[in-house]
């Protein structure tokens, strides 16, 4: 085992990320190596003793990513600025997650331990997915969740073991011809969750999944299905860290939701990633009849982060939600926002988005909001409000809303402004330092939708928004 | 002549809210229901008026023996003679008060014939003032930006310049000052007539210290369970609506 | 790749109608016109684009106007908004018909733009066309350069004059597949106060291709109130390209209604450069048919201290369409910007559709700003208070729409020219089932 390396620089208001910035080196048993290739892909299949059948959905999504062109049309030109020759596909210790703490190798224990995996599982989770760099390396689920049908395995597990379910789902809600990145994460996805909950059962507590990068130059590729079945519920938590290293770094997941008659999800993402990593993301529902599924998401941290959550509404009376917030640091962009399509009669979609704009960051709002002709009954409601924090903050919003027929409802209402000065002068009146007092005007801002999150989450993001914002003024 | 409602029944949904509810509004008369929120009174109204979220499920209501019910849309009912003063007015943005008035006019007209504009606005003019209503009003948005006192005259003022045979006030005191109360409450006074019948749906007796009725109904649960003269209203007031629903009980 | 069709020239018209303008105009007219050529046609990529309609954009049938057969009864039919005028001109295809001005007051210009380009060279180098077209129609803008022809204005209003009049514009387009490209260039003086009035009609209502463009000069304090009134046949493409510059406590008040036009693409930049500057925007659309509108937007806060309003609001029966596409931008700097957007429409028909792209691209903090769109069909509950009322559920939708557009006249301040807009909007409703 060998000691964990402190990062030397301590820059002065990055405090805010020092519960995740820390690495082990780890002597990894598996390494695709560097750039991305067939071979690479084989050696990835090779290792994971893929089936035939997604070793040709790997190379069939390598084609479509190599085709597809970046969409700096519309997006960040920082994209670019990805060296996908220079990223390693592939890190791990082997393939199968140990079922106890005590069977993690050391390093990674570690890890888990300081982000305090092991002491929330005992406290309030239905069951565990730790992942670190490719592979977890810690999964479990509670015995009585088990016993009652839920399978909550990895996505190499699931292939293997459930394929009668997993293969009827997989790459439909999201084909991996969607974008650049959801064909990316077709050719090399390893990790990721696979959950199915039986008909009828509702599982009390979360399940969570939290994903650890370790290495650098490294790019995380896991791919998460959650098969809701009828009437059933569950929520889903995933986190996310990793160290701060020069190099940039690729996170880059597809996450595919289905909820069957009836059934109601609820995913909820806390991600506090280093300001050295491309978050591209696609996370996309499939709402059956009276199905709801629910995205309740803060962006904390990363480079570049693209996420938009999406609800297709597939069946009648089917609900989507996006609860969002977002916060932008100095050099950060997070372009985040929300797709809905409203495929069914009388489907609802209800979008509310936040997002705070600090120093040079920049948050921008993107949505689609979809009727198709000859739809009726449906009804949309997106409101987005953003807080610029200082001069050169920046914020963008480009919603696009698509309506046909007399029989349908879509309104969207959008807001800038900056702190109220007069609110931070009261409150610096009592006693509280300007920081302290932009701390909480930000907090108030943003605190119905904190309430949104499950409790253990929302003190957390309390304390992530606190440290973000220290040192912002001035 | 009278409107006459007969064991009428209706719903919203799948949920029953009129059982089997019977009234009979003679020409001339005041007559006044009262009840808690939620006994069905301000559903009575809609029903009547035809709102299409509602299900007919059984009954009847005529007006001056013609079902009410063989006229399917709302402004056929409203051209019958029917009139709703609304507990909660619509603002209709762009559409001033006189326009509005002077369609809903027009549309009494037999067909081809033009509403002559000056003898309009006259009437118009001289109802307004009775009302207290300010002329410039003629020429905002229906309702729109109003003050709940504002509001209701407006509708007392359609009420007025449309004549109806029958009248339902629907929680008409609801948001309004001792002022606005005794306004609207001289304006439908001066409407009361031998020709006119006139349903005050309100909740609190205060109102028919204004508008005296000749019959008070007590409704709860949808339907009519006591009916008395204008001192009923006083003894619900001094006693609650408790004391109906126990006496029902008792009586039961 | 879905595109635009590329090269489709509508060419110069023969003799004898000679190019009106001078020599150095003619080079940037020669300049503007390889421009076009060399400029891609819009493609299914460029987010100016987006949803948009691109083979509609197929310019190969059309072709140079002729002269007009009806001079007298285009004069003749010549009535604007009612009342009387400041000053009057009338254009059937891009050649002058008419000219009068009663009420103009001395030093104010109403000119053709090929006399201006002679008499007032300054003037027009300066202002015309001196804004880039960034709204995603260049290429068209270049074409409307190169081939202008006699259906240019200039209205010049000096420092500290009021014209009290309207004055009206009249632009007629004949002929199957004729294209006119209307332009009027405003340019007012500090303080300097006019209301300009632009007409576009169809003398027969034939196809027609139209490609117009504006373009506005405010002078500290000067106020300019302009309208459009768009009437070409239900059946013609057009492109009408606004843009607006705003100076230091000047107010720009600009009203685009779209009656006619098979396929309307509408782009209109409010520049707001100096602190004090407003501009508000309006648009009033009742689509039916399958009438096609596309509008983009820009309200360019650039100084500090600066307002803006847009409000744009459609009716959408039958299986019209409409885009719209607005931006909110207040540059690096742009403190105490003031900026509201808001589209709303009314989907009368099943078949209606509905683009809403309202936008926001802030760049300072010091900013309030927001932007709301709505779409849906006329409130039940609205409905059934007019039935309730006794008035019968069609008539009831009417007066709806017409209240829906009414309100949106209340923003503008003159209360003689918004009582003329109202009669107006009333007389062209009667079509709405």
């Amino acid at each position: 085992m060998s000691a964990p390396v402190e990062e030397t620089e301590k820059p002065n208001i990055d405090i805010d990320r020092s519960v995740g910035d820390f690495r082990y080196d780890v002597d990894y048993a598996y390494d695709a190596g560097v750039g991305l290739t067939e071979a690479t892909i084989d050696y990835i299949c090779d290792v994971k003793q893929d089936p035939e059948w997604v070793r040709e959905f790997r190379k069939d999504g390598y084609r479509k990513f190599l085709e597809k062109p970046m969409p700096t049309h519309w997006a960040s030109h920082d994209l670019d600025n990805i060296v996908f020759e220079n990223i390693r596909y592939y890190l791990s210790q082997g393939v199968t997650p140990s079922r106890t703490w005590d069977d993690v190798p050391e390093e990674m224990k570690q890890t888990f331990e300081r982000l305090g995996i092991p002491e929330q599982e005992r406290k309030f989770l239905a069951g565990v997915e730790a992942q670190f760099d490719s592979e977890a390396a810690y999964s479990n689920i509670k015995a009585a969740v088990g016993e009652q049908g839920v399978i909550f395995v990895g996505s190499t597990e699931g292939l293997h073991k459930h394929p009668e379910i997993f293969r009827k789902w997989f790459g439909k809600v999201i084909p991996s011809s969607d974008n650049k990145f959801s064909a990316l994460n077709s050719a090399v996805f390893s990790g990721g969750s696979f959950i199915y909950v039986p008909p009828g059962v509702k599982v009390k507590h979360p399940l969570q999944a939290y994903f650890r990068i370790n290495a650098q130059n490294f790019g995380q590729f896991e791919r998460t299905l959650i098969i809701a079945d009828e009437g059933s519920e569950v929520m889903y938590m995933e986190g996310c860290t990793a160290p701060k290293f020069e190099t940039a770094t690729l996170h880059s997941a597809v996450v595919e939701l289905v909820a069957l008659k009836g059934a109601k999800i609820q995913y909820v993402t806390v991600q506090n990633w280093s300001p050295n990593v491309f978050n591209l993301v696609t996370k996309r529902g499939l709402a059956h009849e009276d199905a709801e599924i629910k995205w309740i998401d803060c962006n904390i941290g990363s480079r570049l982060t693209m996420k938009y959550p999406g609800v297709i509404m597939k069946g009648r009376r089917a609900r989507g939600e996006v609860i969002s917030i977002a916060l932008a640091s100095d050099g950060q962009h997070q372009d985040t926002g929300a797709k809905m399509i409203h495929a069914a009669d009388d489907t609802t979609s209800n979008v509310v988005s936040k997002s705070i704009s600090i120093g040079t960051g920049i948050a921008t709002y993107r949505g689609l909001v979809d009727i198709p002709p000859h739809r009726k009954g449906c009804k949309n409601n997106t409101e987005c409000d953003a807080l610029l924090i200082n001069s050169h903050s920046r914020t963008d919003t480009y919603p696009a809303i698509v309506t046909r027929g007399n029989q349908n409802a879509c309104q969207h209402e959008a807001s800038v402004s900056k702190v109220n000065a007069e609110q931070i002068f009261y409150m610096q009146q009592r006693g509280l330092s300007e920081g302290e007092a932009m701390s909480l005007a930000v907090n108030g801002f943003v605190n119905d939708l904190v309430r949104e999150f499950p409790m253990e989450y929302s003190v957390e993001l309390k304390r992530l928004i606190d440290l973000e914002m220290e040192g912002s003024v001035g | 002549m009278s409107l006459s409602i007969q064991n009428l029944t209706a719903s919203i949904g799948d949920q029953p809210i009129l059982k089997g509810l019977n009234l009979e509004i003679p020409k001339g008369e005041v007559h006044a229901i009262m009840g808690k929120n939620g006994s069905g009174k301000s559903t009575l109204a809609k029903v009547m008026a035809g709102h299409p979220d509602y299900t007919v499920t059984g009954g009847d209501v005529l007006l001056d023996g013609e079902s009410l019910f063989t006229l399917e849309e709302p402004d056929q009912r409203a051209r019958a003679g029917l009139f709703l003063a609304f507990q909660y007015p619509m603002e209709i943005p762009g559409v001033t008060i006189a326009n509005f008035i002077r369609a809903a006019v027009q549309a009494r007209l037999p067909e081809g014939e033009e509403l002559e504009a000056t003898d309009y606005y006259a009437n118009l003019y001289a109802k307004m003032d009775a009302l207290k209503i300010a002329r410039t009003f003629t020429s905002r948005s229906v309702n729109e930006g109003f003050s709940g006192g504002e509001k209701k005259r407006c509708e007392i003022l359609q009420m007025a310049m449309l004549e109806p045979k029958y009248c339902v006030l629907d929680e008409t005191d609801s948001g309004l000052d001792i002022d606005a109360l005794k306004i609207v409450s001289e304006g439908v006074n001066a409407m009361r007539s031998p020709d006119r019948g006139f349903l005050v749906i309100t909740h609190y007796q205060r109102l028919l210290d204004y508008i005296v009725p000749d019959k008070v109904h007590v409704m709860v649960d949808g339907r009519i369970v006591m009916t008395g003269d204008k001192d009923l209203a006083l003894e619900l007031e001094a006693k609650g609506y408790d004391w109906v629903t126990e006496d029902q009980l008792a009586t039961a | 790749m879905t595109s635009a069709p590329e090269h489709s020239v509508i060419p110069e018209p023969a003799a004898p109608a000679a190019n009106p303008f001078p020599a150095w105009f003619q080079a940037e007219q020669a300049a503007a016109l390889a421009d076009y050529e060399a400029t891609p046609a819009p493609t299914r990529r460029d987010e100016s684009w987006r949803f948009a309609s691109l083979k509609a954009l197929d310019l190969s049938a059309f072709v140079p106007a002729p002269p007009v057969a009806s001079e007298g009864r285009l004069i003749t039919a010549s009535t604007g908004l009612g009342g009387d005028a400041a000053a009057r001109l009338v254009f059937g295809n891009d050649t002058l018909l008419h000219r009068d001005a009663p009420a103009l007051p001395p030093g104010v210009l109403v000119k053709p733009l090929a006399e201006a380009a002679r008499e007032n060279e300054a003037l027009v180098r300066e202002f015309f066309m001196a804004q880039p077209v960034e709204l995603g129609s260049h290429k068209y803008a270049q074409l409307h350069r190169a081939r202008l022809g006699g259906a240019g204005v200039l209205v010049h209003v000096p420092k500290n004059v009021e014209v009290a009049l309207p004055i009206e514009l009249f632009h007629w387009v004949e002929g199957e597949n004729s294209s006119v490209f209307p332009h009027t260039l405003i340019v007012l003086g500090e303080n300097a106060k006019v209301t300009v009035v632009d007409h576009f009609r169809s003398a027969d209502g034939a196809r027609a291709f139209a490609c117009g463009i504006n373009d506005f000069h405010l002078a500290r304090g000067a106020q300019l109130t302009y309208v459009a009134v768009q009437d070409w046949s239900r059946d013609t493409l057009a492109f009408h390209l606004n843009s607006t510059v705003v100076g230091r406590d000047a107010q720009a008040t600009a009203l685009l209604m779209n009656f006619g036009g098979g396929h309307v693409r509408g782009e209109s930049l409010s520049r707001l450069v100096e602190p004090g500057a407003r501009s508000v925007m309006l648009s009033l659309n009742p689509l039916d048919g399958t009438r096609h509108l596309d509008q983009r937007t820009l309200q360019d806060h650039v100084a500090t201290d600066t307002f803006s309003d847009l409000l744009y609001r459609n009716s959408l029966d039958d299986r019209s369409q409409v885009i719209f596409a607005g931006l909110i931008r207040p540059g690096v700097g742009a403190a105490r910007t003031d900026g509201y957007q808001k589209m709303e429409n009314l989907m009368l028909s099943e078949d209606a559709v509905a683009h809403a792209m309202p936008g926001l691209e802030i760049l300072t903090d010091d900013v309030r700003c927001t932007h709301g769109a709505t779409s849906g069909g006329v409130s039940a509950d609205e409905l059934f208070y007019m039935q309730a009322r006794g008035i019968p559920e069609n008539q009831g939708r009417r007066l709806i729409v017409a209240g829906f557009f009414r309100s949106l006249l209340d923003r503008i301040e003159n209360d003689s020219l918004r009582e003329k807009l109202g009669a107006l909007v009333a007389s062209r409703l009667e079509v709405i089932r």
